[in-house]
């Protein structure tokens, strides 16, 4: 991991603590300052969840004004604000998508479905405007091409799709040990990014 | 790095908790394991929560329709913090209650007050900190105590200021005996309001401060008077802080939560010219 890469995610963990200290004090413009910094992350994110551009922009929109109403859940001891709001985006997502497959089932219209990654979006970062930690999202990007490919699928099936190991060991027919295994693997390779201050060395 | 001695059943658990897929038997098990205070599996799980939310970076950033900021931002300023929650208590936001006084507090009364309450808190923190060391409750408690330090601190910082304006508030009700006072930082627009002898609102009610500006009321904030005849201190940001752009300020009672524009008779009023 590059120097600077890390201290700007560092900088970055410690600037949101502020805002998020400013939210509890009902300060909107600290409210506001989140929101430019991570709707450009959690808005793709929910949609990658939902597949659905009106249902992102309802998960955006219920996370903020969650993180304004309730932003003293948040307690810094359990890591990074972005950790907190990333945890937040995918279960506010994977909420809209369970009730409306509980809706829809029965009826003729189109359950959620999550939205598979375009052909080659996820390598390309040239004409994207990165605002969050431009530097550090790169080195991310770049460590996780050790990640093998049925690890990150693992990885993202869970993530982005809510499903259990079992579900996963049924569906692609591999073992449960084997699934375990690679998932502790993949796990084990994203956590070599040192994501927040003074964790590790 | 962990050995493999030192690694215990729970946690395996770890890592299809955070992914949110633990059946309700399992994890209610593994709840009650982390309610015993295990450090380990905490960090794993804090631990975990980072890694994984690494994987949204890979996604392309794009921003949202650009309706949407407006839509979140206009939807707070018509809905604020919702009241606590029992099951959780958390403090009041921005609102300290401190000692009962009968007349209006000389400034080095109310900082010795302030001061002892700091102090007290802190003492209390040590005190658990030593009681409670591993249990989940204590670091509930702990979270509510430092919330209320920051909140006294959050006072302490704004009086200690250089530049700090202040306002009488005088009541519009001969009877009342009310009265109450803001005192700002016109830089950073960091506000504290101070109100005695205020009634109890009824529950469904709140007190909301406005600021005056070209004849027009704009929003500031909400606070509670739990306690008849207390003295309430509420730290709040105000929309703009330079003397001369400020023509007063005003409380009403409005339906909890607020309101935008002010819909209950003024309670306390003050005019800076
Ligand atoms: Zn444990």
């Amino acid at each position: 991991m590059q120097q600077n890469a890390l201290a700007q995610r560092q900088q970055c963990d410690r600037e949101d603590a502020d805002l998020l200290k400013r939210i509890q004090r009902s300060d909107q413009r600290a409210l506001a300052t989140l929101y430019d910094r991570y709707a450009p992350v959690f808005y793709p994110f929910a949609l990658r969840i939902t597949g659905s551009h009106e249902v992102a922009e309802e998960v955006v929109h219920d996370v903020f004004v969650q993180v304004w109403e309730k932003g003293n859940s948040y307690a810094t001891q359990n890591g990074s604000v972005y950790a907190w709001l990333a945890a937040l985006s995918r279960m506010k997502a994977l909420e809209k998508v369970r009730t409306s497959n509980q809706k829809k089932k029965g009826s003729d219209g189109e359950a959620l479905q999550p939205r598979a990654p375009l052909e080659n979006e996820e390598k390309q970062g040239g004409q994207e405007t990165i605002l969050v930690f431009k530097g550090y999202a790169e080195e991310v990007r770049n460590m996780l091409k050790n990640l093998s490919k049925l690890e990150l699928r693992l990885l993202e099936l869970s993530y982005y799709e809510g499903q259990s190991q079992s579900d996963l060991a049924r569906m692609l027919r591999i073992p449960l040990g084997t699934i375990k295994a690679k998932m502790r693997r993949g796990i084990q390779k994203l956590r070599q990014a040192p994501a927040q201050e003074g964790k590790r060395p | 790095m962990k050995t493999e001695e030192q690694r215990h059943s729970q946690l395996e658990l770890c890592i299809p908790y955070v992914f949110g897929r633990l059946n309700p038997g399992n994890r209610k098990q593994f709840e009650a394991h982390l309610e015993t205070g295990c450090e380990q599996c905490k960090r794993e799980l804090s631990e975990l929560y980072e890694a994984i939310a690494l994987l949204p970076l890979l996604l392309k950033q794009e921003a949202p329709p650009s309706g949407l900021r407006q839509r979140i931002l206009s939807r707070l300023s018509s809905k604020r913090s919702e009241p606590p929650r029992a099951a959780k208590p958390i403090p009041q936001r921005g609102v300290v209650e401190a000692s009962v006084t009968k007349a209006p507090p000389r400034s080095w009364y109310l900082y010795a007050s302030i001061v002892m309450g700091v102090l007290l808190i802190i003492s209390l923190l040590f005190f658990l900190n030593d009681q409670l060391r591993t249990t989940g409750e204590l670091e509930k408690k702990l979270t509510d105590l430092q919330a209320q330090i920051q909140e006294k601190q959050d006072i302490l910082g704004i009086l200690q200021v250089q530049k700090v304006e202040i306002l009488q508030l005088a009541n519009m009700d001969a009877g009342s005996q009310a009265f109450g006072r803001v005192f700002w930082e016109p830089e950073k627009r960091h506000a504290v309001v101070q109100v005695v002898n205020l009634i109890a609102e009824p529950a469904d009610k709140q007190y909301q401060l406005w600021l005056v500006k070209e004849k027009k009321y704009l929003r500031v904030g909400e606070f509670d008077v739990n306690k008849e005849k207390s003295n309430v201190f509420a730290v709040m940001t105000l929309p703009v802080g330079e003397r001369q752009e400020i023509e007063g300020f005003a409380i009403t009672l409005e339906p909890r939560g607020g309101s935008t524009q002010p819909s209950g008779a003024i309670q306390l009023r003050g005019a800076t010219k």
